[in-house]
């Protein structure tokens, strides 16, 4: 059993609006899924159905063996004894990082693992050092999120997300909102988790970086999918993926 | 002097009384007006947003008056001033709590109850453990003010008969030609209003180890 995500035709509207129609895909534990496309095409909207902050409309998705919900006469049946369950195998990277301002940077790596793993505090706080130390972080612990970079916060959330041991993390424009060296930074936390073989999806607009750590890559426009395989960095089938791909070259 | 005195004491007991009593009841009935004014349940909240029109668009001392006799008249029951007095304070200051309420959960970002239900926290443990501390935090200045207004407020409990400190005050100084009672009066509630402002801005002073 090496499949993380299995998902088969989802759909979802805002009242009249069809933001994702017949979405499928597939990803195996130990890959790394990009995925792009323009501004609303539903990508964020996707990654917030399978992380359960939206509901889906329509559609079949397992997680790690676990079904979520269950396409039964053209609606989506939620599994409710799953829910947590799946929730705990997911992670999900904000692009606005969300860490919470209250809380020292250990504290907020070491919130989730105590109340909702149980784990106690010595334990909770030696994962969040090692984490932190991992992304070059172990001096800020004690320090408070907006006494820290962009980039810095970033990376504390990835190690938040982390702490909670997730089967598979998603990230949302994790860079959109930093500048280009912080974006670097970032790049190459994901690029280190990717090498360790961290079963990932990422929303991103970094194309070299996409296709660098992909082993799978999904083009979406409109609210579906257009192309998908990690040729269409290279060698793009369809008019609209071309375009797009393209529109990113001058800054290769 | 000494009976003066022994009486202004009992006024500053009651006042002090409505005082407290009225944060008491107010400070947590207003969450659950700002709730019901945020539900998207409609007929709820157009129930709540009236009900917070009127008492902040109407005089506090009219909603004395109202909530003294109205139960008289309209099913002819009666009860004591002092309680009637406490039921208009909470119902009037419930409503304009409930507004620095709504006001301080609107402004905590939608992105922190996303990345405590993306944890795993339950929504309850994310309102309490995450939300409420930088509500308090934002509406701190905002409570600060309606406070001291409140102590000056409690003033107006006279016009149902009431004998806070400020009738005490009125009546001593008219019996013995003197303004001195008034005077008096008008040191607590300055005291008792340097009081609250300066555990206010301590609270301030406490929160302010984050942004
Ligand atoms: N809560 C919502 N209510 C109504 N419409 C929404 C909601 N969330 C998203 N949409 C709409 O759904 C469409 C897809 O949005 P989504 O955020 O998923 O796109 P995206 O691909 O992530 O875009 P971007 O690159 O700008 O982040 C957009 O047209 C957006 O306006
Ligand atoms: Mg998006």
């Amino acid at each position: 059993m090496s499949r993380m995500i299995e998902l088969r035709g989802l759909s979802k509207s805002f009242g009249e609006t069809s933001v994702l129609r017949d979405i499928s895909f597939d990803i195996d534990k130990g890959e790394v899924m990009s995925i792009i496309g323009p501004s609303g095409s539903g990508k964020s909207t996707m990654l917030r159905i399978i992380t359960q902050l939206e509901k889906a409309d329509d559609g079949t998705l397992t997680v790690d063996g676990d079904r979520l919900f269950e396409s039964h006469d053209g609606a989506a049946v939620y599994n409710k004894a799953n829910e947590r369950r799946v929730g705990l195998k997911t992670g999900l990277v904000f692009q606005s990082f969300n860490l919470f301002p209250h809380f020292s940077v250990l504290r907020n790596v070491t919130e989730a693992q105590r109340a909702v793993l149980k784990r106690s505090r010595d334990e909770a706080e030696a994962k969040a050092m090692a984490l932190l130390a991992k992304m070059g972080l172990e001096d800020k612990a004690k320090m408070y999120p907006w006494q820290l970079s962009g980039g810095q916060q970033q990376r504390v959330s990835i190690a938040r997300a982390l702490a909670m041991d997730p089967a598979i993390l998603f990230f949302d424009e994790p860079t959109s909102a930093l500048d280009p060296e912080l974006t670097r930074e970032i790049l190459h936390v994901i690029r280190a988790l990717a090498e360790e073989k961290m079963t990932m999806a990422v929303v991103t607009h970094e194309m070299n970086f996409a296709r660098a750590i992909s082993d799978r890559a999904v083009f979406m426009d409109g609210g579906v999918i257009v192309e998908e395989g990690v040729e269409i960095f290279t060698d793009p089938k369809e008019e609209r993926t071309r375009k797009f791909i393209s529109s990113f070259e001058s800054d290769g | 002097m000494a009976p003066l005195l022994l009486q202004m004491l009992e006024g500053t007991v009651t006042s002090l009384q409505i005082f407290f009593l009225t944060l008491l009841f107010s400070l947590p009935l207003g969450f659950v007006v700002a709730k019901g004014k945020m539900t998207s349940i409609r007929p709820v909240r157009w129930i709540t947003d009236l009900y917070i029109q009127i008492m902040r668009g109407t005089p506090l001392i009219l909603q004395l008056i109202f909530f003294y006799f109205a139960p008289f008249y309209l099913l002819g029951l009666s009860y004591d001033r002092f309680t009637a007095c406490i039921v208009a304070f909470v119902v009037n200051y419930s409503a304009y709590f409930a507004e620095i309420y709504r006001t301080g959960l609107q402004a905590v970002p939608r992105g922190q109850w996303e990345a405590g239900k993306v944890l795993g926290f339950s929504r309850a443990y994310t309102f309490f453990h995450i939300i409420l501390p930088q509500v308090v935090k934002t509406i701190m200045p905002s409570l600060g003010n309606e406070v001291i207004t409140l102590v000056k407020d409690t003033a107006l409990a006279q016009t149902i008969g009431v004998s806070e400190l400020f009738r005490v005050a009125q009546t001593a100084s008219s019996r013995e030609f003197s303004t001195v009672p008034i005077f008096i009066a008008g040191l607590f509630y300055f005291v008792m209003n340097y009081i609250v402002s300066r555990l206010f801005a301590l609270a301030e002073k406490k929160l302010d180890y984050y942004r």
